[in-house]
């Protein structure tokens, strides 16, 4: 049976911002390489498009936890579909130093690179209490959609300050 | 032979909705029928198709700019206005959105169609001011006297309501999260 939270999710992924970034290329939904029975909820996996760099591919995947949708903030990392596993650190996108791709995907942080170091995600943000007034327009709120979070890391991934692989 | 569709409606003070039609439907009975507008006000509602982004293309030494994107004639089908599957359908009472945008002490104006989205209105402006393209990205649209950064994907004429027509944005370099 559909969990209320799963029924909420599956309603935005209908939305005509979903389905826009859809049919403009700039993410869509996948199975990572997963069959259905290990890619149950609350994990999902999306590919999300990326600037054209040197050796680097056009897309990477994200694989999140998007448990109590939309109350609480998805959370999450790179993931690889060809091993199924997380993707190694080497492998992730790169920003120039000191910009906020470099930040937001680091991987030297406190929680060992468990989750993107941003405000809306929910490792992140449990983390860093002072976002919340430093920025104030990230913080996460059940207004919030997978759109936003889909929204920043496309930003990111098409960045003049990101730099490939 | 008339196709069934899904087409995505937009509109002043509210959120994109997607509407199943025919292609020989008029629009006017496609919005009145998903409730968007109703059959009394729909000759005050201006009708656009596409999302505009006319802005795009201005040269940089034009001052006071203004889109021509002009609304359609709803009374036509939609097969007649070319409005095909998953197309962008603008419903507004203002004509233009009057949007200035503040950035280094400075001021630019321009009237943009309702159907224009804040990444065409942030791009014109990074352009506007000259800001450097690799770094233009960092800058974002945030509404004046407020927080609120809207997403790229919202269209102008969801933020403004007749009559007033205008809106006013500071160009702001988002924050990079530390600590």
């Amino acid at each position: 049976m559909e969990h209320p939270d799963q029924r909420l999710f599956d309603d935005d992924l209908l939305s005509v911002a979903f389905r826009t970034g859809v049919i403009s290329g700039r993410w869509e939904r996948s199975d990572g390489g997963l069959p259905p029975a290990e890619l149950v909820w609350p994990t999902v996996v999306f590919w999300i498009a990326a600037a054209p760099r040197a050796g680097a591919p056009d897309r990477f995947f994200v694989r999140l936890d998007v448990a109590a949708y939309r109350s609480v903030p998805p959370t999450g990392r790179f993931w690889d579909p060809a091993t199924k596993a997380m993707l190694e650190f080497a492998n992730y996108p790169k920003g120039k130093p000191g910009s906020r791709v470099a930040m937001v995907f680091r991987t030297d942080w406190g929680e060992s690179g468990r989750a993107f170091y941003h405000p809306y995600d929910r490792v992140a943000a449990q983390s860093h209490a002072q976002w919340a007034t430093e920025q104030p327009h990230l913080v996460w709120d059940a207004n919030h959609t997978i759109v936003d979070y889909l929204t920043v890391v496309h930003g990111l991934l098409n960045s003049g300050d990101y730099i490939g692989v | 032979m008339a196709s069934q569709i899904e087409i995505f409606v937009h509109g002043q003070g509210r959120k994109a909705s997607v509407v199943a039609a025919s292609s020989d439907e008029t629009l006017r009975a496609v919005l009145v029928r998903a409730g968007i507008i109703t059959a009394g006000e729909a000759g005050e509602v201006l009708v656009f198709v596409g999302e505009c982004d006319e802005a795009l293309r201005e040269a940089d030494d034009v001052e006071d700019g203004a889109d021509q994107h002009a609304p359609v004639d709803a009374n036509q089908t939609l097969d007649g206005l070319g409005v095909r599957a998953h197309h962008h359908v603008h419903h507004h009472r203002c004509r233009h959105v009057a949007v200035d945008v503040n950035f280094g002490g400075q001021t630019k104006h321009r009237r943009f169609s309702p159907a224009t989205t804040i990444a065409v209105v942030a791009a014109w402006a990074r352009k506007k001011f000259k800001l450097d393209p690799v770094s233009a990205s960092e800058f974002r649209l945030q509404i004046c006297g407020t927080t609120d950064k809207p997403r790229d994907d919202v269209h102008l004429g969801e933020l403004v309501e007749a009559p007033k027509c205008a809106i006013c944005f500071d160009l702001v370099k988002e924050v990079t999260p530390q600590g």
